[in-house]
């Protein structure tokens, strides 16, 4: 695996962007996502660790932002009980968005039928769904004795790790089956901006960005075949098709694979074949499947103890 | 009886108390329910998944006509207009659909944000009409806003219900469980409680 990459967010104007685009294609930097709104500009890449300065000083030179962003590459899943107005717009779509500040790829997931105490449940398609992403953030309401005693059910056959958020001031060794857990972000009925609840939106990503580093930790134990940045960089250049995805993330990166929003009969030969310079191809390096979100194409790269190699 | 002279919110653990009567308060303003409660009471037992609330709302006022919310001037001479000058922006749209209704889209224009003239050929008559024309009817829709109020502020869970909106009085009861008898007799009492108490915060 070549050099260790930096997850950054660049913001600023539109205008001569391009020489950042350009600047980080020089440096071997890859592109994750670039929004435009309006005249402003987000682009989340990763940069090649010891060229990090070069970049700071275009983006200095162009008034733009150069900051950290600690969850690029990350895919989470931010679990409701239910879609019914209960929990939305306020407070399951506030975590949402603010989980994406720092990088992150998020999707919103209502269960069918998440919602009440006993009869709370999540079905087997919605567990595999939760299960194609890193992280799942599961967001509860108020009440301690429904996040302690009821709700965990919801946890069964999810093997990822488990965010919970919720009203009430609870340790997280007291909720079990959690990874982790944040307190006051409960059921509320406005949008989240007091100074109390942003702090505890900004505790939430501090420590889901911990969660995401303990992954990576432990990737790193048994580093995958190929970086998923590295297989965007090739759908890119191979598959043009995804130029014509309208999706604010046509090809969504994981920690340890990606997401491709082309349909899957159509095109999974086409990504199985992908041809990487040193003569391999994707589907010796990694499982291409079935998503289970609309028919896309789900990529998870083995280790390189799995191939036997790395490239 | 004043506007929200009594607002009780009772659970187990006091900080949960706060949350939920955050939500009250926030579900009641952006229904617009505030001034017509007076008094309410919440009681949450999440062990037992029971919710129980029972609300006195205050007088809601009587139908309003145009004449209550706007200016009705007859032009006659070249115009044949009738000019209706706003004065309660919160039932424009009220009056603009019964407007469209009766006249059409278009005839009905409006110059600036405080002005609606509707064209006709007989304007003396029409003004008179419009004046004397029921625009909003607030007990009307107080009964479906309650009902409303009362589903979002319950736990989604609950779908078990009872409710009973009988004059000035809203109960409701809600659970995961088969309702029980006592859960409504709880609930009735809490009615006379509120009742009988004054000014209780």
């Amino acid at each position: 695996m070549t050099g260790i990459f930096l997850p950054y967010l660049y913001t600023g104007g539109v205008h001569k962007h391009g020489l950042i685009l350009e600047l980080l294609e020089d440096l071997g930097g890859y592109i994750i996502q670039k929004v435009v709104t309006g005249t402003e500009v987000n682009l989340i890449m990763l940069i090649p660790e010891k060229d990090v300065h070069l970049v700071k000083e275009l983006s200095d030179e162009l008034l733009g932002v150069l900051l950290v962003a600690s969850l690029t590459g990350v895919e989470i899943a931010v679990v409701s009980p239910t879609l019914a107005s209960h929990h939305l717009p306020h407070s399951a779509c506030d975590v949402a968005e603010y989980l994406r500040h720092p990088g992150a790829n998020t999707n919103m997931i209502g269960l069918a039928r998440g919602m009440g105490r006993r009869v709370s449940l999540s079905m087997d398609y919605e567990r595999k769904l939760i299960n194609e992403h890193d992280i799942a953030v599961f967001t509860f309401g108020s009440f301690s004795d429904c996040i302690i005693n009821k709700k965990p059910k919801l946890f069964e056959g999810i093997e990822i790790p488990i965010v919970v958020t919720g009203g009430p001031e609870l340790k997280t060794e007291e909720v079990p089956g959690a990874d982790l857990y944040v307190g006051d972000i409960g059921r509320v009925s406005h949008r989240l901006r007091r100074k109390k609840e942003t702090d505890a939106l900004d505790r939430l990503n501090e420590e889901v960005g911990k969660v995401a580093d303990r992954i990576r930790k432990q990737l790193a134990k048994d580093p995958l075949a190929v970086l998923p940045a590295r297989v965007m960089k090739e759908i890119e250049n191979q598959v043009p098709d995804i130029k014509r995805i309208l999706s604010p993330a046509p090809i969504t990166m994981q920690l340890n694979g990606l997401r491709v929003k082309l349909s899957y009969d159509e095109y999974h030969e086409k990504i199985e074949n992908l041809e990487f310079d040193e003569g391999v191809v994707l589907s010796e390096l990694a499982n291409v499947s079935r998503s289970k979100m609309k028919n896309y194409i789900l990529i998870k790269i083995k280790s390189k103890s799995d191939v036997g190699f790395a490239i | 009886m004043e506007v929200l002279e009594t607002f009780i919110v009772e659970s187990a653990i006091d900080s949960e108390t706060a949350f939920y009567r955050q939500i009250i308060e926030d579900n009641l303003s952006s229904l617009r329910l505030g001034p017509a409660v007076g008094r309410i009471k919440v009681v949450l037992r999440p062990e037992d998944s029971l919710f129980q609330m029972v609300i006195i709302l205050r007088d809601v006022g009587s139908k309003l006509t145009t004449l209550d919310i706007a200016d009705v001037e007859a032009k006659a001479g070249t115009a044949h207009e009738v000019v209706i000058s706003i004065k309660k922006e919160r039932y424009l749209p009220d009056l603009l659909k019964k407007l469209w209704g009766r006249y059409g889209k278009g005839n009905i224009s409006q110059p600036d944000r405080w002005t609606v003239a509707v064209d006709s050929n007989r304007p003396l008559e029409e003004a008179e009409f419009i004046e004397k024309m029921i625009v909003a009817d607030p007990r009307h829709t107080l009964h479906e806003d309650l009902v409303d109020f009362a589903i979002r502020v319950t736990p989604e869970g609950f779908r078990v219900r009872y409710h009973l909106f009988k004059g000035n009085r809203f109960v409701f009861v809600a659970s995961e469980e088969a309702m029980k008898k006592e859960w409504i007799e709880e609930a009735g009492a809490m009615l006379e409680e509120l009742l009988a108490g004054g000014k209780t915060r």
